[in-house]
Protein backbone atom coordinates (compact mmCIF):
# COMPACT_ATOMS: atom_id res chain seq x y z
CA UNK A 1 0.00 0.00 0.00
CA UNK A 2 1.41 3.37 -1.00
CA UNK A 3 0.51 6.46 0.96
CA UNK A 4 0.75 9.78 -0.84
CA UNK A 5 -0.54 12.35 1.63
CA UNK A 6 -1.51 15.73 0.25
CA UNK A 7 -1.30 15.38 -3.54
CA UNK A 8 -4.96 14.74 -4.26
CA UNK A 9 -7.13 17.28 -6.04
CA UNK A 10 -9.55 19.13 -3.70
CA UNK A 11 -12.69 17.02 -3.61
CA UNK A 12 -15.03 19.96 -4.28
CA UNK A 13 -13.01 20.72 -7.41
CA UNK A 14 -13.40 17.10 -8.46
CA UNK A 15 -17.15 17.39 -7.87
CA UNK A 16 -17.28 20.27 -10.36
CA UNK A 17 -15.14 18.39 -12.88
CA UNK A 18 -17.33 15.33 -12.55
CA UNK A 19 -20.48 17.39 -13.12
CA UNK A 20 -19.01 18.74 -16.34
CA UNK A 21 -17.87 15.33 -17.52
CA UNK A 22 -21.15 13.57 -16.76
CA UNK A 23 -23.21 16.54 -17.89
CA UNK A 24 -21.69 16.30 -21.35
CA UNK A 25 -22.90 12.77 -21.84
CA UNK A 26 -26.18 12.98 -19.93
CA UNK A 27 -28.49 15.84 -20.81
CA UNK A 28 -30.84 14.92 -17.97
CA UNK A 29 -28.24 15.94 -15.37
CA UNK A 30 -29.31 19.17 -13.67
CA UNK A 31 -27.14 20.94 -11.09
CA UNK A 32 -28.86 23.02 -8.41
CA UNK A 33 -26.87 24.95 -5.82
CA UNK A 34 -27.85 26.92 -2.76
CA UNK A 35 -25.69 29.94 -3.51
CA UNK A 36 -22.32 28.22 -3.08
CA UNK A 37 -19.51 26.82 -5.26
CA UNK A 38 -20.10 29.26 -8.15
CA UNK A 39 -16.40 29.46 -8.90
CA UNK A 40 -15.64 25.77 -9.24
CA UNK A 41 -18.91 25.08 -11.04
CA UNK A 42 -18.49 27.90 -13.57
CA UNK A 43 -17.33 25.52 -16.36
CA UNK A 44 -20.58 23.54 -16.00
CA UNK A 45 -22.62 26.75 -15.81
CA UNK A 46 -20.98 28.15 -18.94
CA UNK A 47 -21.39 24.90 -20.87
CA UNK A 48 -24.95 24.17 -19.75
CA UNK A 49 -26.54 27.40 -18.50
CA UNK A 50 -30.05 25.97 -18.91
CA UNK A 51 -29.19 23.05 -16.62
CA UNK A 52 -27.50 25.05 -13.89
CA UNK A 53 -29.64 26.69 -11.21
CA UNK A 54 -28.40 28.85 -8.41
CA UNK A 55 -31.72 28.28 -6.75
CA UNK A 56 -31.31 30.66 -3.85
CA UNK A 57 -31.28 30.38 -0.10
CA UNK A 58 -34.36 28.23 0.30
CA UNK A 59 -33.27 24.67 0.89
CA UNK A 60 -36.67 23.18 1.71
CA UNK A 61 -38.26 24.29 -1.54
CA UNK A 62 -35.07 23.41 -3.43
CA UNK A 63 -35.33 19.77 -2.36
CA UNK A 64 -39.02 19.49 -3.26
CA UNK A 65 -38.36 21.27 -6.55
CA UNK A 66 -35.57 18.79 -7.30
CA UNK A 67 -37.95 15.93 -6.59
CA UNK A 68 -40.41 17.46 -9.05
CA UNK A 69 -37.68 17.56 -11.68
CA UNK A 70 -36.81 13.96 -10.87
CA UNK A 71 -40.43 12.95 -11.46
CA UNK A 72 -40.00 14.14 -15.06
CA UNK A 73 -36.90 11.99 -15.54
CA UNK A 74 -34.20 14.56 -14.82
CA UNK A 75 -31.25 13.58 -12.62
CA UNK A 76 -30.99 16.43 -10.13
CA UNK A 77 -27.77 17.11 -8.23
CA UNK A 78 -28.50 19.40 -5.29
CA UNK A 79 -25.50 20.98 -3.62
CA UNK A 80 -25.05 23.18 -0.59
CA UNK A 81 -23.74 23.18 2.97
CA UNK A 82 -24.60 19.99 4.84
CA UNK A 83 -26.75 21.20 7.77
CA UNK A 84 -28.93 23.36 5.55
CA UNK A 85 -29.41 20.70 2.92
CA UNK A 86 -29.90 17.70 5.19
CA UNK A 87 -31.10 18.92 8.56
CA UNK A 88 -33.29 21.84 7.50
CA UNK A 89 -34.83 20.01 4.58
CA UNK A 90 -34.97 16.54 6.12
CA UNK A 91 -38.74 16.15 5.82
CA UNK A 92 -38.60 17.17 2.18
CA UNK A 93 -35.87 14.58 1.57
CA UNK A 94 -37.87 11.94 3.41
CA UNK A 95 -41.22 12.54 1.74
CA UNK A 96 -40.48 14.05 -1.65
CA UNK A 97 -37.58 11.80 -2.63
CA UNK A 98 -37.56 8.72 -0.44
CA UNK A 99 -41.25 8.06 0.19
CA UNK A 100 -42.16 8.79 -3.40
CA UNK A 101 -39.34 6.55 -4.62
CA UNK A 102 -37.74 9.26 -6.72
CA UNK A 103 -34.02 9.16 -7.51
CA UNK A 104 -31.66 12.07 -7.04
CA UNK A 105 -28.29 13.20 -5.75
CA UNK A 106 -27.51 15.41 -2.77
CA UNK A 107 -23.91 16.61 -2.52
CA UNK A 108 -22.95 18.29 0.73
CA UNK A 109 -19.94 20.27 1.81
CA UNK A 110 -19.16 21.19 5.39
CA UNK A 111 -18.57 17.62 6.47
CA UNK A 112 -18.82 17.21 10.26
CA UNK A 113 -16.83 20.19 11.66
CA UNK A 114 -14.94 21.13 8.49
CA UNK A 115 -16.23 24.69 8.94
CA UNK A 116 -14.58 24.64 12.33
CA UNK A 117 -14.56 28.38 13.02
CA UNK A 118 -18.16 28.90 11.89
CA UNK A 119 -19.52 27.06 14.89
CA UNK A 120 -22.41 24.70 15.40
CA UNK A 121 -24.74 26.38 12.90
CA UNK A 122 -22.43 25.17 10.13
CA UNK A 123 -21.48 21.77 11.54
CA UNK A 124 -23.19 18.54 10.59
CA UNK A 125 -22.07 15.35 12.30
CA UNK A 126 -25.36 13.52 12.78
CA UNK A 127 -26.04 13.04 9.08
CA UNK A 128 -25.31 9.31 8.88
CA UNK A 129 -27.72 8.71 11.75
CA UNK A 130 -30.49 10.77 10.14
CA UNK A 131 -30.03 9.39 6.67
CA UNK A 132 -29.91 5.78 7.83
CA UNK A 133 -33.56 6.10 8.85
CA UNK A 134 -34.51 6.68 5.22
CA UNK A 135 -35.34 3.99 2.73
CA UNK A 136 -34.15 4.00 -0.86
CA UNK A 137 -31.11 6.05 0.16
CA UNK A 138 -27.37 5.52 -0.26
CA UNK A 139 -24.88 7.38 1.96
CA UNK A 140 -21.50 7.85 0.33
CA UNK A 141 -18.47 9.44 1.96
CA UNK A 142 -15.77 9.91 -0.64
CA UNK A 143 -12.45 10.43 1.09
CA UNK A 144 -10.59 11.44 -2.04
CA UNK A 145 -11.24 13.12 -5.36
CA UNK A 146 -10.91 9.95 -7.39
CA UNK A 147 -13.31 8.13 -5.07
CA UNK A 148 -15.97 10.76 -5.62
CA UNK A 149 -15.56 10.53 -9.37
CA UNK A 150 -15.87 6.75 -9.36
CA UNK A 151 -18.70 6.56 -6.83
CA UNK A 152 -20.72 9.25 -8.62
CA UNK A 153 -20.43 7.35 -11.88
CA UNK A 154 -21.66 4.20 -10.20
CA UNK A 155 -24.53 5.75 -8.27
CA UNK A 156 -25.86 8.91 -9.87
CA UNK A 157 -28.25 7.30 -12.31
CA UNK A 158 -29.51 4.43 -10.19
CA UNK A 159 -33.06 4.52 -8.92
CA UNK A 160 -32.20 5.67 -5.44
CA UNK A 161 -31.37 8.84 -3.58
CA UNK A 162 -27.60 9.16 -3.24
CA UNK A 163 -26.24 11.48 -0.57
CA UNK A 164 -22.57 12.39 -0.89
CA UNK A 165 -20.53 13.90 1.92
CA UNK A 166 -17.59 15.89 0.52
CA UNK A 167 -14.88 16.45 3.12
CA UNK A 168 -12.54 19.40 2.88
CA UNK A 169 -9.50 17.15 3.07
CA UNK A 170 -8.60 13.91 1.36
CA UNK A 171 -7.34 10.97 3.37
CA UNK A 172 -4.32 11.01 1.07
CA UNK A 173 -4.14 7.25 0.68
CA UNK A 174 -3.80 6.04 -2.85
CA UNK A 175 -6.48 3.51 -3.76
CA UNK A 176 -6.74 1.86 -7.15
CA UNK A 177 -9.97 3.21 -8.68
CA UNK A 178 -10.74 -0.31 -9.88
CA UNK A 179 -11.09 -1.32 -6.22
CA UNK A 180 -13.78 1.28 -5.56
CA UNK A 181 -17.22 -0.29 -5.80
CA UNK A 182 -20.27 1.16 -4.16
CA UNK A 183 -21.10 -0.71 -0.98
CA UNK A 184 -17.79 -2.57 -0.80
CA UNK A 185 -15.31 -1.88 2.03
CA UNK A 186 -11.67 -2.00 0.97
CA UNK A 187 -8.82 -3.80 2.68
CA UNK A 188 -5.93 -1.35 2.91
CA UNK A 189 -3.54 -3.49 4.96
CA UNK A 190 -3.55 -7.18 5.78
CA UNK A 191 -3.06 -7.88 9.48
CA UNK A 192 -3.82 -10.51 12.08
CA UNK A 193 -4.62 -9.29 15.58
CA UNK A 194 -6.67 -6.07 15.46
CA UNK A 195 -8.97 -4.51 12.85
CA UNK A 196 -8.92 -0.75 12.36
CA UNK A 197 -11.85 0.56 10.30
CA UNK A 198 -12.06 4.15 9.11
CA UNK A 199 -14.32 6.22 6.91
CA UNK A 200 -13.58 9.49 5.10
CA UNK A 201 -10.43 11.46 5.93
CA UNK A 202 -9.90 9.39 9.07
CA UNK A 203 -8.29 6.72 6.96
CA UNK A 204 -5.22 8.97 7.29
CA UNK A 205 -5.25 8.60 11.08
CA UNK A 206 -5.53 4.85 10.92
CA UNK A 207 -2.87 4.41 8.25
CA UNK A 208 -0.67 6.88 10.11
CA UNK A 209 -0.96 4.78 13.29
CA UNK A 210 0.16 1.54 11.70
CA UNK A 211 3.92 1.96 12.08
CA UNK A 212 3.68 2.82 15.78
CA UNK A 213 1.31 -0.07 16.44
CA UNK A 214 3.62 -2.45 14.62
CA UNK A 215 6.50 -1.13 16.71
CA UNK A 216 4.44 -1.97 19.79
CA UNK A 217 3.93 -5.51 18.59
CA UNK A 218 0.54 -5.26 16.90
CA UNK A 219 -0.24 -6.47 13.40
CA UNK A 220 -3.22 -4.28 12.47
CA UNK A 221 -5.58 -5.01 9.61
CA UNK A 222 -6.90 -1.78 8.08
CA UNK A 223 -10.29 -1.55 6.38
CA UNK A 224 -11.72 1.50 4.67
CA UNK A 225 -15.42 2.25 4.24
CA UNK A 226 -16.58 4.83 1.67
CA UNK A 227 -20.18 3.58 1.52
CA UNK A 228 -21.96 3.96 4.81
CA UNK A 229 -25.02 2.55 3.09
CA UNK A 230 -25.09 0.15 1.40
CA UNK A 231 -22.25 -1.61 3.22
CA UNK A 232 -21.32 -5.20 2.42
CA UNK A 233 -20.44 -7.11 5.57
CA UNK A 234 -18.42 -10.09 4.35
CA UNK A 235 -14.97 -8.48 4.48
CA UNK A 236 -15.73 -6.83 7.83
CA UNK A 237 -16.94 -10.05 9.45
CA UNK A 238 -14.03 -12.03 8.09
CA UNK A 239 -11.53 -9.52 9.42
CA UNK A 240 -13.08 -9.16 12.86
CA UNK A 241 -13.63 -12.90 13.07
CA UNK A 242 -9.89 -13.27 12.54
CA UNK A 243 -8.67 -10.53 14.91
CA UNK A 244 -11.39 -10.52 17.59
CA UNK A 245 -10.87 -6.79 18.11
CA UNK A 246 -11.78 -3.64 16.25
CA UNK A 247 -11.64 0.13 16.46
CA UNK A 248 -13.81 2.39 14.28
CA UNK A 249 -12.78 5.96 13.51
CA UNK A 250 -15.22 8.47 12.04
CA UNK A 251 -15.96 12.20 11.93
CA UNK A 252 -19.52 11.63 13.09
CA UNK A 253 -21.35 11.37 16.38
CA UNK A 254 -20.85 8.04 18.07
CA UNK A 255 -24.61 7.52 18.31
CA UNK A 256 -25.83 6.45 14.92
CA UNK A 257 -22.44 6.54 13.29
CA UNK A 258 -20.92 3.85 11.13
CA UNK A 259 -19.33 2.33 14.24
CA UNK A 260 -22.85 1.40 15.34
CA UNK A 261 -23.29 -0.40 12.04
CA UNK A 262 -20.13 -2.41 12.64
CA UNK A 263 -21.38 -3.37 16.10
CA UNK A 264 -24.62 -4.59 14.54
CA UNK A 265 -22.68 -6.51 11.90
CA UNK A 266 -20.76 -8.34 14.63
CA UNK A 267 -23.40 -8.83 17.31
CA UNK A 268 -23.77 -12.54 16.67
CA UNK A 269 -19.99 -13.06 16.81
CA UNK A 270 -18.60 -14.26 20.15
CA UNK A 271 -15.72 -12.74 22.11
CA UNK A 272 -15.36 -9.51 20.20
CA UNK A 273 -14.08 -6.38 21.94
CA UNK A 274 -14.20 -2.97 20.33
CA UNK A 275 -13.73 0.75 20.71
CA UNK A 276 -14.90 3.82 18.84
CA UNK A 277 -13.25 7.12 18.06
CA UNK A 278 -16.09 9.47 17.23
CA UNK A 279 -17.72 12.69 18.36
CA UNK A 280 -19.33 12.26 21.78
CA UNK A 281 -22.94 13.25 22.34
CA UNK A 282 -22.26 16.94 22.70
CA UNK A 283 -21.96 19.90 20.37
CA UNK A 284 -18.45 20.68 19.16
CA UNK A 285 -18.42 24.06 20.87
CA UNK A 286 -14.87 25.26 20.46
CA UNK A 287 -13.40 27.29 17.61
CA UNK A 288 -10.00 26.79 16.03
CA UNK A 289 -8.74 24.83 13.07
CA UNK A 290 -9.97 21.52 11.73
CA UNK A 291 -6.69 19.95 12.88
CA UNK A 292 -7.13 21.30 16.39
CA UNK A 293 -10.59 19.70 16.53
CA UNK A 294 -9.10 16.41 15.34
CA UNK A 295 -6.48 16.61 18.08
CA UNK A 296 -9.10 17.25 20.76
CA UNK A 297 -11.26 14.34 19.57
CA UNK A 298 -8.37 11.89 19.27
CA UNK A 299 -8.78 11.64 15.52
CA UNK A 300 -5.05 11.48 14.80
CA UNK A 301 -2.49 8.68 14.44
CA UNK A 302 -1.48 9.21 18.06
CA UNK A 303 -5.14 9.18 19.07
CA UNK A 304 -5.64 5.82 17.40
CA UNK A 305 -2.55 4.40 19.12
CA UNK A 306 -3.79 5.71 22.49
CA UNK A 307 -7.27 4.25 21.96
CA UNK A 308 -5.81 0.84 21.16
CA UNK A 309 -3.67 0.92 24.30
CA UNK A 310 -6.54 2.15 26.51
CA UNK A 311 -8.92 -0.49 25.22
CA UNK A 312 -6.74 -3.52 24.69
CA UNK A 313 -3.65 -2.82 26.83
CA UNK A 314 -0.10 -3.27 25.72
CA UNK A 315 0.74 -5.96 23.23
CA UNK B 1 -71.59 34.47 -4.46
CA UNK B 2 -73.43 32.09 -6.72
CA UNK B 3 -75.07 29.37 -4.69
CA UNK B 4 -74.90 26.00 -6.33
CA UNK B 5 -75.73 22.38 -5.94
CA UNK B 6 -74.21 21.38 -9.26
CA UNK B 7 -71.76 18.99 -7.68
CA UNK B 8 -74.12 17.45 -5.13
CA UNK B 9 -73.63 14.02 -6.65
CA UNK B 10 -69.90 14.28 -5.96
CA UNK B 11 -70.60 15.52 -2.45
CA UNK B 12 -72.82 12.53 -1.78
CA UNK B 13 -70.03 10.23 -2.92
CA UNK B 14 -67.60 12.05 -0.64
CA UNK B 15 -69.91 11.50 2.33
CA UNK B 16 -70.35 7.85 1.39
CA UNK B 17 -66.60 7.38 1.23
CA UNK B 18 -66.01 8.94 4.62
CA UNK B 19 -69.00 7.20 6.22
CA UNK B 20 -68.06 3.74 4.98
CA UNK B 21 -64.31 4.25 5.38
CA UNK B 22 -64.88 5.81 8.82
CA UNK B 23 -62.21 8.40 8.13
CA UNK B 24 -61.64 11.53 6.08
CA UNK B 25 -62.18 15.27 5.98
CA UNK B 26 -65.66 16.05 4.60
CA UNK B 27 -65.64 19.87 5.03
CA UNK B 28 -62.22 20.24 3.40
CA UNK B 29 -63.36 18.10 0.48
CA UNK B 30 -66.60 20.08 0.06
CA UNK B 31 -64.53 23.25 0.01
CA UNK B 32 -62.52 22.14 -3.02
CA UNK B 33 -64.64 19.63 -4.91
CA UNK B 34 -66.06 22.25 -7.27
CA UNK B 35 -62.55 23.43 -8.16
CA UNK B 36 -61.25 19.92 -8.83
CA UNK B 37 -64.36 18.91 -10.69
CA UNK B 38 -64.10 21.93 -13.00
CA UNK B 39 -60.45 21.25 -13.66
CA UNK B 40 -61.03 17.63 -14.64
CA UNK B 41 -64.25 18.26 -16.58
CA UNK B 42 -63.27 21.40 -18.44
CA UNK B 43 -59.63 22.32 -18.23
CA UNK B 44 -57.03 19.59 -17.79
CA UNK B 45 -55.82 17.55 -20.73
CA UNK B 46 -55.61 14.08 -19.28
CA UNK B 47 -56.19 10.53 -20.45
CA UNK B 48 -57.67 8.17 -17.86
CA UNK B 49 -56.66 5.21 -20.01
CA UNK B 50 -53.06 6.41 -19.90
CA UNK B 51 -52.48 8.37 -16.68
CA UNK B 52 -48.81 8.88 -17.59
CA UNK B 53 -49.55 10.26 -21.05
CA UNK B 54 -46.55 12.53 -21.74
CA UNK B 55 -48.71 15.35 -23.11
CA UNK B 56 -50.95 15.49 -20.04
CA UNK B 57 -51.51 18.44 -17.79
CA UNK B 58 -50.56 18.02 -14.16
CA UNK B 59 -52.80 18.50 -11.16
CA UNK B 60 -51.27 18.38 -7.70
CA UNK B 61 -53.36 18.52 -4.56
CA UNK B 62 -50.90 20.21 -2.24
CA UNK B 63 -53.50 20.19 0.57
CA UNK B 64 -53.59 16.41 0.48
CA UNK B 65 -56.12 16.01 3.27
CA UNK B 66 -58.88 17.04 0.88
CA UNK B 67 -58.21 13.94 -1.21
CA UNK B 68 -61.66 12.37 -0.96
CA UNK B 69 -62.76 15.15 -3.31
CA UNK B 70 -59.97 14.20 -5.71
CA UNK B 71 -60.81 10.50 -5.48
CA UNK B 72 -64.45 11.06 -6.36
CA UNK B 73 -63.50 13.19 -9.36
CA UNK B 74 -60.84 10.69 -10.49
CA UNK B 75 -63.50 7.99 -10.29
CA UNK B 76 -65.94 10.09 -12.29
CA UNK B 77 -63.28 10.62 -14.98
CA UNK B 78 -62.42 6.91 -15.09
CA UNK B 79 -59.03 6.90 -13.36
CA UNK B 80 -60.48 4.91 -10.47
CA UNK B 81 -63.10 2.18 -10.27
CA UNK B 82 -65.95 1.64 -7.85
CA UNK B 83 -63.91 -1.20 -6.39
CA UNK B 84 -61.07 1.23 -5.75
CA UNK B 85 -63.41 3.60 -3.93
CA UNK B 86 -64.79 0.77 -1.84
CA UNK B 87 -61.32 0.22 -0.40
CA UNK B 88 -60.95 3.76 0.97
CA UNK B 89 -59.00 3.54 4.22
CA UNK B 90 -59.14 -0.26 4.11
CA UNK B 91 -56.11 -2.46 4.64
CA UNK B 92 -54.79 -3.47 1.26
CA UNK B 93 -56.56 -0.64 -0.58
CA UNK B 94 -54.91 2.07 -2.63
CA UNK B 95 -56.84 5.03 -1.24
CA UNK B 96 -55.76 6.48 2.07
CA UNK B 97 -56.46 9.76 3.75
CA UNK B 98 -53.70 11.38 1.75
CA UNK B 99 -53.03 10.72 -1.95
CA UNK B 100 -50.11 8.54 -2.96
CA UNK B 101 -48.57 8.81 -6.43
CA UNK B 102 -47.25 5.26 -6.28
CA UNK B 103 -50.68 3.80 -5.60
CA UNK B 104 -53.34 5.97 -7.19
CA UNK B 105 -53.60 6.37 -10.99
CA UNK B 106 -53.68 10.06 -11.87
CA UNK B 107 -52.06 11.29 -8.67
CA UNK B 108 -48.86 13.14 -9.54
CA UNK B 109 -47.42 13.73 -6.06
CA UNK B 110 -47.79 12.13 -2.66
CA UNK B 111 -48.96 14.91 -0.40
CA UNK B 112 -50.34 15.33 3.08
CA UNK B 113 -47.57 17.18 4.85
CA UNK B 114 -48.44 20.74 3.93
CA UNK B 115 -46.04 22.85 1.92
CA UNK B 116 -44.63 20.04 -0.24
CA UNK B 117 -46.88 19.82 -3.27
CA UNK B 118 -46.35 23.39 -4.42
CA UNK B 119 -42.52 23.30 -4.57
CA UNK B 120 -42.78 19.86 -6.20
CA UNK B 121 -45.00 21.53 -8.82
CA UNK B 122 -42.42 24.25 -9.33
CA UNK B 123 -39.88 21.53 -10.16
CA UNK B 124 -42.29 20.09 -12.70
CA UNK B 125 -42.88 23.54 -14.16
CA UNK B 126 -39.15 24.18 -14.56
CA UNK B 127 -38.64 20.71 -15.99
CA UNK B 128 -41.38 21.15 -18.57
CA UNK B 129 -39.83 24.44 -19.66
CA UNK B 130 -36.43 22.74 -19.96
CA UNK B 131 -38.01 20.12 -22.21
CA UNK B 132 -39.86 22.79 -24.22
CA UNK B 133 -43.16 21.12 -23.50
CA UNK B 134 -46.48 22.91 -23.35
CA UNK B 135 -48.12 20.88 -20.58
CA UNK B 136 -49.70 22.95 -17.79
CA UNK B 137 -49.54 22.49 -14.04
CA UNK B 138 -52.36 23.30 -11.62
CA UNK B 139 -51.66 23.15 -7.90
CA UNK B 140 -54.33 23.46 -5.24
CA UNK B 141 -53.22 24.89 -1.88
CA UNK B 142 -55.10 25.52 1.33
CA UNK B 143 -55.10 28.99 2.81
CA UNK B 144 -53.85 27.51 6.10
CA UNK B 145 -51.12 25.82 4.08
CA UNK B 146 -50.05 29.31 3.05
CA UNK B 147 -48.64 29.69 6.55
CA UNK B 148 -45.83 27.34 5.53
CA UNK B 149 -42.57 29.04 4.65
CA UNK B 150 -41.95 26.64 1.77
CA UNK B 151 -45.06 28.05 0.04
CA UNK B 152 -43.46 31.46 -0.19
CA UNK B 153 -40.06 30.03 -1.08
CA UNK B 154 -41.83 28.34 -3.95
CA UNK B 155 -43.77 31.43 -4.94
CA UNK B 156 -40.47 33.27 -5.10
CA UNK B 157 -39.04 30.57 -7.34
CA UNK B 158 -42.07 30.30 -9.62
CA UNK B 159 -42.16 34.03 -10.32
CA UNK B 160 -38.41 34.37 -10.80
CA UNK B 161 -38.35 31.41 -13.18
CA UNK B 162 -41.31 32.93 -15.07
CA UNK B 163 -43.41 29.80 -14.79
CA UNK B 164 -46.32 30.92 -16.91
CA UNK B 165 -47.20 27.22 -17.21
CA UNK B 166 -48.11 27.09 -13.52
CA UNK B 167 -51.42 28.03 -11.91
CA UNK B 168 -51.85 28.03 -8.17
CA UNK B 169 -55.40 27.79 -6.86
CA UNK B 170 -55.79 28.76 -3.23
CA UNK B 171 -58.77 27.34 -1.37
CA UNK B 172 -59.52 30.55 0.54
CA UNK B 173 -62.03 29.20 3.03
CA UNK B 174 -60.61 31.29 5.88
CA UNK B 175 -59.09 28.35 7.74
CA UNK B 176 -55.80 30.18 7.92
CA UNK B 177 -57.49 33.32 9.17
CA UNK B 178 -58.74 31.42 12.23
CA UNK B 179 -55.14 31.32 13.40
CA UNK B 180 -53.48 34.36 11.85
CA UNK B 181 -56.09 37.00 11.10
CA UNK B 182 -53.86 39.21 8.96
CA UNK B 183 -54.60 37.23 5.84
CA UNK B 184 -54.61 39.38 2.74
CA UNK B 185 -53.78 36.55 0.41
CA UNK B 186 -54.48 38.29 -2.92
CA UNK B 187 -52.06 41.07 -2.05
CA UNK B 188 -49.41 38.60 -1.00
CA UNK B 189 -49.60 36.62 -4.23
CA UNK B 190 -49.58 39.83 -6.31
CA UNK B 191 -46.53 41.06 -4.47
CA UNK B 192 -44.73 37.82 -5.26
CA UNK B 193 -45.24 38.44 -8.97
CA UNK B 194 -48.27 36.30 -9.76
CA UNK B 195 -51.11 37.21 -12.08
CA UNK B 196 -53.69 37.19 -9.32
CA UNK B 197 -57.47 37.07 -9.39
CA UNK B 198 -60.15 36.44 -6.79
CA UNK B 199 -63.16 34.36 -7.76
CA UNK B 200 -66.05 32.41 -6.28
CA UNK B 201 -64.63 28.94 -5.76
CA UNK B 202 -68.06 27.33 -5.90
CA UNK B 203 -69.25 28.97 -9.13
CA UNK B 204 -68.98 26.67 -12.10
CA UNK B 205 -68.95 29.54 -14.57
CA UNK B 206 -66.31 31.59 -12.75
CA UNK B 207 -64.10 28.58 -12.16
CA UNK B 208 -64.39 27.45 -15.75
CA UNK B 209 -63.62 30.79 -17.33
CA UNK B 210 -60.79 31.63 -14.94
CA UNK B 211 -59.04 28.27 -15.02
CA UNK B 212 -59.34 28.02 -18.81
CA UNK B 213 -57.95 31.53 -19.16
CA UNK B 214 -55.02 30.57 -16.93
CA UNK B 215 -54.32 27.72 -19.30
CA UNK B 216 -53.85 30.25 -22.08
CA UNK B 217 -51.66 32.55 -19.98
CA UNK B 218 -49.51 34.57 -22.37
CA UNK B 219 -47.66 36.60 -19.77
CA UNK B 220 -44.34 35.53 -18.33
CA UNK B 221 -45.87 35.26 -14.88
CA UNK B 222 -47.46 32.35 -13.03
CA UNK B 223 -51.12 32.64 -12.08
CA UNK B 224 -52.69 32.63 -8.64
CA UNK B 225 -56.44 32.06 -8.46
CA UNK B 226 -57.68 32.93 -5.01
CA UNK B 227 -60.92 30.99 -4.74
CA UNK B 228 -63.33 32.20 -2.09
CA UNK B 229 -64.80 29.03 -0.67
CA UNK B 230 -66.79 27.76 2.28
CA UNK B 231 -65.53 24.88 4.32
CA UNK B 232 -68.26 22.24 4.21
CA UNK B 233 -70.02 24.07 1.36
CA UNK B 234 -73.46 22.70 0.57
CA UNK B 235 -74.54 21.32 3.93
CA UNK B 236 -75.24 23.93 6.64
CA UNK B 237 -74.84 21.33 9.37
CA UNK B 238 -71.15 20.97 8.66
CA UNK B 239 -70.23 24.36 7.19
CA UNK B 240 -67.61 26.47 8.92
CA UNK B 241 -64.68 25.78 11.18
CA UNK B 242 -66.26 23.79 13.96
CA UNK B 243 -65.91 20.17 15.02
CA UNK B 244 -66.65 18.72 11.59
CA UNK B 245 -63.10 19.15 10.24
CA UNK B 246 -62.25 15.47 10.82
CA UNK B 247 -65.59 14.19 12.15
CA UNK B 248 -67.29 11.04 10.92
CA UNK B 249 -71.07 11.39 10.72
CA UNK B 250 -73.28 9.19 12.86
CA UNK B 251 -76.07 7.27 11.14
CA UNK B 252 -78.56 10.06 11.89
CA UNK B 253 -76.13 12.74 10.73
CA UNK B 254 -75.38 10.77 7.58
CA UNK B 255 -79.09 10.68 6.76
CA UNK B 256 -79.45 14.41 7.44
CA UNK B 257 -76.50 15.27 5.21
CA UNK B 258 -77.70 13.04 2.39
CA UNK B 259 -81.16 14.57 2.60
CA UNK B 260 -79.71 18.04 2.10
CA UNK B 261 -77.66 16.83 -0.84
CA UNK B 262 -80.42 14.85 -2.52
Amino acid sequence: MTTVIGIDKPIREQFADTMLRVGKRDEELVVMVGDISHGVLSPFREEFPERYFNVGILESAMISMAAGLSSLGFRPVVHTIAPFLLERAFEQIKLDFCYQGLPGNLVTVGSAFDYSNLGSTHHCYGDFAMLKTLQNTDILFAGSASEFDVLFDQAYSNHRLSVYRLPSRSHGVEIDPRDIRIGEPIKIREGSDITLIATGPQLASVVGAVDQLVAEGWDPEVLYVHSIRPMATKLIRESIGKTGKFVTVEEHMEAGGFGDDILRVTRDMPNITSASIAIPGTFVLDYGTYDEHLETLGMTPDGVVRKVAETFGQR
Amino acid sequence: MQSTDWNNKLRRRIVDLVYTGQDGHIPSAFSIVDIISTLYRNVLRVDPANPEWPERDYFILSKGHGCVALYTVLAERGFLTEDDLSTFCRKGGILGEHPDRNKVPGVEASTGSLGHGFPFSVGIGIGLKLKNRSNKIYTLLGDGECHEGSVWESAHLAANHELSNLTVVVDWNQSGQQLLPLDNLPEKWRSFGFETMVIDGHSESELKSTLEAARLNETNRPTAVIARTTKGKGVPLIEGHGPWHHKIPSEDEYKQIMKVLS
